[in-house]
């Protein structure tokens, strides 16, 4: 359906449709948002034997979130009397929009993707690096020293683990030989990349959740060590752009790995007979519940083993996996 | 010139870009005028897109995201947070330079206008990363080679000079 659409003439009829499709995912990812943070907090709760939010709506307290999202739009939106006053509004906003355009790229099924770009894979990497701006800005334009730590905090970070991210994908894109997306889950159809893979998986796990900014990486928002970090001075609406910006990226980093790692839409082998959306919606909760599981067991990382553990453990042995596939890949021909 | 959705967007863009660089230089504060090149860096990026260079724009985000903020991290740290600049220009020398940008502007408008630039079949738009691969590893290996040789210096050098200065530090302090 969407490749029809993608093929066809520009006009304005095509642009109102992919407004309107755009518009849509928006709010199916909003969905998945609200939804995401009551699951986190279940799981948190149910892992740390409490039991979560119960209160609102019902006894699964499923309109929790809706609840506290109605809260933050109703609250006064405060700006700091001596807050540099336009980077201060507009830093949630370059925060989130790359957040949301990351989205385009990632196919959900073979028939679902809003933009089939060549270079799909370092359009992704390359659109999150600029959130990181956004949020440098916010912690400066605050003017505040427990915002601006937690912004330098946020940059080291980024560059520092950018660069793993990058090496251990550098091992798949070897063996499917394209950055297209596509391409890469058509390659997996003999073989889920996580298998071929395990240490590039490994790798791309551990910098994804240094990437998006979770415990044990959540440096730049240590409560504990900085009040809230880069958004100490957001409250209301713009520290729920900062938030959903993360949720977002919740969403498209676990959208990707699937896709890298787990095979994308593709079945296991005899049960094709379930849907592609079912298989890829499968997988992705799986990341999702991964990524949460981790973030309440692990406590947080020191700002110097941080640096430490990117720059002296995962880059050498991200370095010596793109070695070892390249060598399998051309000695033996395997795979 | 029709007015397509090409059209519409290289407008778009260019204004973007133009206005940043504009920015760029007339803001006074350090962290502004990198938001400003981060606009001009984005829609330089979008250009390319629209040229059908999608690796290059790609590229160009990815490399230049780390950069700006590497900047804005040193704009911030090694200037005055309440730092102002002091006019200097009066307004004879702002209206001569208008003038003078002004008819830079048309000459170089006229000249690029009438230009005829022969247009040669290429094949360059599809498959271009491919492309790009391609010639790197054959044609440009040696200069390719040598770039990389040339960045390993920059990096060891400047391992060599921060090491340096933390033996002296840690020297003075014992």
């Amino acid at each position: 359906m969407v490749e029809d659409l993608l093929a066809s003439s520009p006009g304005l009829l095509n642009f109102g449709i992919f407004f309107l499709l755009a518009t849509v995912l928006l709010l199916v990812i909003l969905g998945f948002v609200t939804y995401a943070i009551l699951a986190e907090r279940k799981v948190m709760g149910f892992m740390q034997l409490r039991q979560g939010p119960n209160q609102v709506g019902g006894r699964w307290g499923l309109l929790q979130t809706v609840a506290d999202v109605l809260k933050l739009l109703i609250k006064e939106d405060t700006i700091p009397k001596s807050a540099d006053r336009p980077l201060f509004i507009l830093a949630p906003v370059i925060a989130f929009a790359p957040a949301f355009m990351v989205v385009a790229v990632i196919p959900f099924t073979d028939k679902l993707q809003f933009a089939d770009i060549g270079v799909g894979l370092l359009y992704y990497i390359a659109i999150s690096g600029i959130s990181t701006v956004g949020i440098v800005t916010g912690g400066w334009a605050s003017n505040n020293k427990y915002a601006l730590l937690g912004g330098m905090r946020a940059a080291a970070q980024m560059i520092s683990y950018e660069i793993p991210l990058v090496m251990s994908v550098l091992g798949v894109i070897l063996l499917a030989g394209s950055l297209n997306l596509n391409d890469i889950v058509d390659a997996q159809s003999s073989g889920w990349y996580i298998l071929k893979q395990p240490i590039g998986f490994i790798i791309f796990l551990v910098a994804s959740i240094a990437e998006l900014n979770r415990t044990p990486f959540d440096l730049p928002e240590a409560e504990s060590e900085l009040v809230a970090g880069f958004h100490v001075e957001y409250s209301g609406f713009r520290w729920a752009f900062f938030m959903l910006s993360e949720y977002v990226y919740l969403f498209a980093m676990a959208s990707l790995t699937t896709v890298l790692f787990l095979g994308g839409w593709g079945p296991l082998p005899f049960m094709d007979f379930i849907p592609g959306a079912v298989w890829f919606s499968l997988k992705f909760s799986l990341i999702v519940f991964l990524l949460i599981w981790v973030r309440v067991t692990l406590p947080r990382l020191r700002a110097d083993q941080l640096m430490e553990f990117g720059w002296k453990v995962l880059l050498p042995v991200a370095l010596a996996n793109i070695f070892l596939t390249a060598l399998l890949k051309e000695l033996f021909n395997f795979m | 010139m029709s007015l397509s959705g090409e059209m519409i967007a290289f407008i778009l863009l260019s204004l973007v870009a133009i206005i940043g660089g504009i920015l760029l230089i007339n803001l006074t504060r350090v962290v502004h005028m990198v938001i400003a090149l981060v606009f001009t860096f984005i829609s330089v990026a979008g250009l390319y897109v629209l040229l059908s260079a999608e690796f290059l724009a790609a590229v160009q985000i990815l490399i230049y995201s780390g950069a700006i903020t590497i900047i804005m991290l040193f704009g911030i740290m090694l200037t005055r947070h309440n730092d102002t600049s002091e006019k200097t220009a009066g307004v004879w020398r702002k209206l001569l330079l208008i003038a003078g940008i002004a008819g830079f502007g048309l000459a170089s408008y006229a000249g690029i206008y009438n230009l005829d630039i022969p247009v040669q079949e290429t094949k360059l738009h599809e498959d271009n990363t491919r492309q790009i691969g391609m010639a790197l590893y054959s044609d440009h290996m040696i200069p390719f080679e040598l770039t990389s040789v040339l960045l390993l210096a920059a990096l060891i050098g400047a391992i060599i000079l921060a090491k340096k200065d933390d033996e002296k530090k840690e020297g003075e302090e014992s």
